[in-house]
């Protein structure tokens, strides 16, 4: 009696799952992310190697040194600094690169986007290809495209993104000379970094996809329809679509994390200037605040992701609630 | 499951016989070529720098599929890499199984705070990215063999405890594990004893799957300079090494390369046989 008038609409439902749900997640989230951050905090720190010394340069004087360290702020205990970087972190400043001398939340503005947009553009190719051939392949059991969608799934799992990208280079960038093979600027400077980035993920999806399909179509509300005189292409989109994207969104917030962390290779190989290019020259210089910022923003990213994926699997599969 | 039935499910499952016997004849063909290559790998002749695959038109004695950038015959760096990757491979898999097996074993039992401090432990190591984790490790610990090892295992065990975690709980409070409590046994005792053999299915499944994956993170260390430190060869460092040259000899890059294609190609045939073998999910 009396419940909201929309007790089936997509918006509504999503509303009631966010208002328990969204706390608790939350809540969880800062835990974890609280430990990320003294785990970043405190292992860049073991590293051994002293930062002051290497800003102050070879010939430098232990008074320099000392002096050095004083304005680096590392004269202090870890625990004084760890509570000056979070009260920094809350308040929007990541702290200050003494590698670029600049402010990290500067130096991070124009990387992250760049791996974000990286990412991004892999994983929607990824997504789409594998959802579409796996569901041809599953529908088309046993016939060529079958036979393609799975080698393409068996070998694509195999291959190591730095040869997968030193392949393409050597075929695309310069045998056929289609495609520039590093930098960014135009499009087609995203094309190879980004078949690189997604290739292994949508070679597991697409095989998801394909034994989804095969299960679903196996399914007695899909025979149902079929007897009920609903068409072949209105059963699959209809039916059989919806039920096998469950296991593919399941994956999809853990898999994007991997193929966030899966660009930090891409952008070395082909000098693509986003955050992980930034985070293997940052580590050889010890530039500490750095460091532990590109941690904290991945990892920032990796729950946020899974977040979402839970949010959409509510919303793709009406049966699931979270309390 | 006795062995008997495990090992005749082994011989009916296609998956798992090629991908057994593919594994076998890589690791036979690794291990035994310091006995047949007719090269030092990590002795260089500069008259054959680069120098192009003959293809066994010389057998043996010839280079086969080429010299790499320092002289060095690609054949024999091809196979003790290979032999230095699959012992990489190998130990990680069973440290972090161990360590996995460890964490999840206590966490299940216990349960309470412990379960709490180790899994909310295993959320924040998920979610640094393995990679990002592992370079970062590597950079403070030093690139060595060691330490790559450690590095690898330290970080790739959080999958593996949250299975061996669940399968505990899955079993404690059977009457199994009850009795032997009455009886008296210690906590280590009853983990050991009762549950860990219940936990070696989960632990089977993910030691299979974790093969592949091990052995790309290695190639993609050795990319950022932080795998197996040069001269000894690796897949992944060869592969790498041979960036510069990639127009001029493509061979120094695509040889490593579908070795270690096949290599995890057979590891993933094995981990899917080993799955469809053993989940419960697929018993008809």
């Amino acid at each position: 009696m009396g419940g909201p008038v929309c007790e089936n609409s997509l918006i509504c439902r999503l509303e009631k799952v966010m208002k328990k749900y969204i706390f608790k997640r939350l809540l969880a989230s800062i835990v974890v992310l609280i430990g990320v951050s003294i785990i970043a905090f405190v292992l860049v720190r073991l590293g051994g190697g002293d930062p002051a010394r290497m800003m102050a340069g070879d010939t430098a004087t232990e008074a320099e040194v000392e002096e050095m360290r004083i304005r680096m702020g590392l004269d202090k205990s870890w625990p004084e600094q760890y509570v000056t970087y979070i009260k920094g972190v809350l308040k929007g400043d990541l702290g200050y690169s003494w590698n670029y001398s600049m402010e990290v939340t500067t130096l991070l503005a124009t990387r992250l986007p760049q791996t974000l947009i990286l990412s991004l553009f892999g994983f929607c190719w990824a997504c789409l290809f594998s959802v579409i051939f796996g569901m041809v392949a599953g529908i088309k059991q046993g016939t060529i495209v079958d036979f393609g969608a799975m080698m393409f799934a068996v070998i694509g799992q195999s291959m190591s993104t730095v040869w997968l990208g030193f392949l393409l280079i050597l075929v695309f960038g310069v045998k056929l000379g289609w495609l520039p093979i590093q930098g960014m600027g135009s499009l087609k400077h995203i094309i190879m970094p980004g078949l690189c980035v997604g290739f292994g993920y949508a070679a597991s999806q697409t095989r998801l996809m394909r034994s989804s399909i095969v299960d679903v179509m196996r399914e007695d509300y899909v025979t149902a329809a079929r007897a009920r005189g609903i068409s072949k292409g209105v059963t699959y989109m209809k039916y059989a679509f919806r039920n096998a994207l469950l296991p593919i969104v399941t994956s999809i917030g853990v898999q994007f994390g991997t193929l966030f962390a899966g660009a930090v290779v891409v952008e070395n190989i082909f000098n693509w200037p986003g955050m992980g290019a930034l985070l293997t020259q940052s580590i050889g210089a010890r530039d500490y605040q750095l460091v532990q910022s590109i941690l904290l923003i991945s990892s920032v990213t990796l729950v946020c992701s899974n977040f979402l994926a839970d949010l959409l699997y509510t919303v793709v599969d009406p049966r699931i609630s979270f309390r | 499951m006795k062995i008997s039935t495990l090992l005749r499910k082994m011989r009916k499952s296609k998956l798992f016989m090629i991908g057994f016997f593919m594994l076998f004849a890589i690791t036979v063909s690794c291990f035994t070529s310091r006995w047949w290559v007719q090269w030092d790998s990590q002795v260089s002749d500069l008259m054959s720098r680069l120098g192009a695959p003959d293809w066994f038109a010389n057998g043996l004695s010839g280079h086969p599929f080429g010299a790499d950038p320092l002289g060095r015959d690609i054949l024999s760096r091809l196979f003790e890499g290979g032999w230095v990757s699959l012992k990489i491979t190998f130990l990680v898999t069973l440290s972090s199984m161990i360590l996995g097996s460890v964490v999840g074993l206590i966490a299940g039992y216990y349960g309470g705070w412990v379960d709490m401090v180790l899994m909310r432990l295993c959320d924040i190591l998920s979610s640094i990215p393995q990679l990002m984790l592992a370079i970062c490790v590597v950079a403070i610990l030093g690139t060595n063999m060691f330490n790559l090892i450690f590095t690898m295992s330290v970080t790739g065990w959080v999958s593996t405890a949250r299975l061996v975690r669940a399968a505990v709980f899955g079993c404690k409070n059977k009457e199994f594990v009850s009795a032997s409590k009455v009886m008296g046994a210690s906590g280590f005792r009853i983990l050991w004893k009762e549950i860990f053999p219940n936990t070696i299915t989960p632990l089977m499944i993910s030691a299979s799957g974790h093969f592949g994956g091990t052995i790309l993170l290695e190639t993609s260390l050795s990319y950022l300079g932080m795998g197996v430190p040069v001269p000894v060869p690796s897949w992944g460092n060869m592969i790498s090494d041979g960036r510069s040259y990639i127009t001029s000899a493509p061979w120094v890059v695509i040889v490593p390369g579908i070795a270690l294609m096949m290599t995890v190609l057979a590891f993933n045939f094995i981990g899917d046989g080993v799955r469809d073998i053993l989940d419960p999910k697929n018993i008809n």
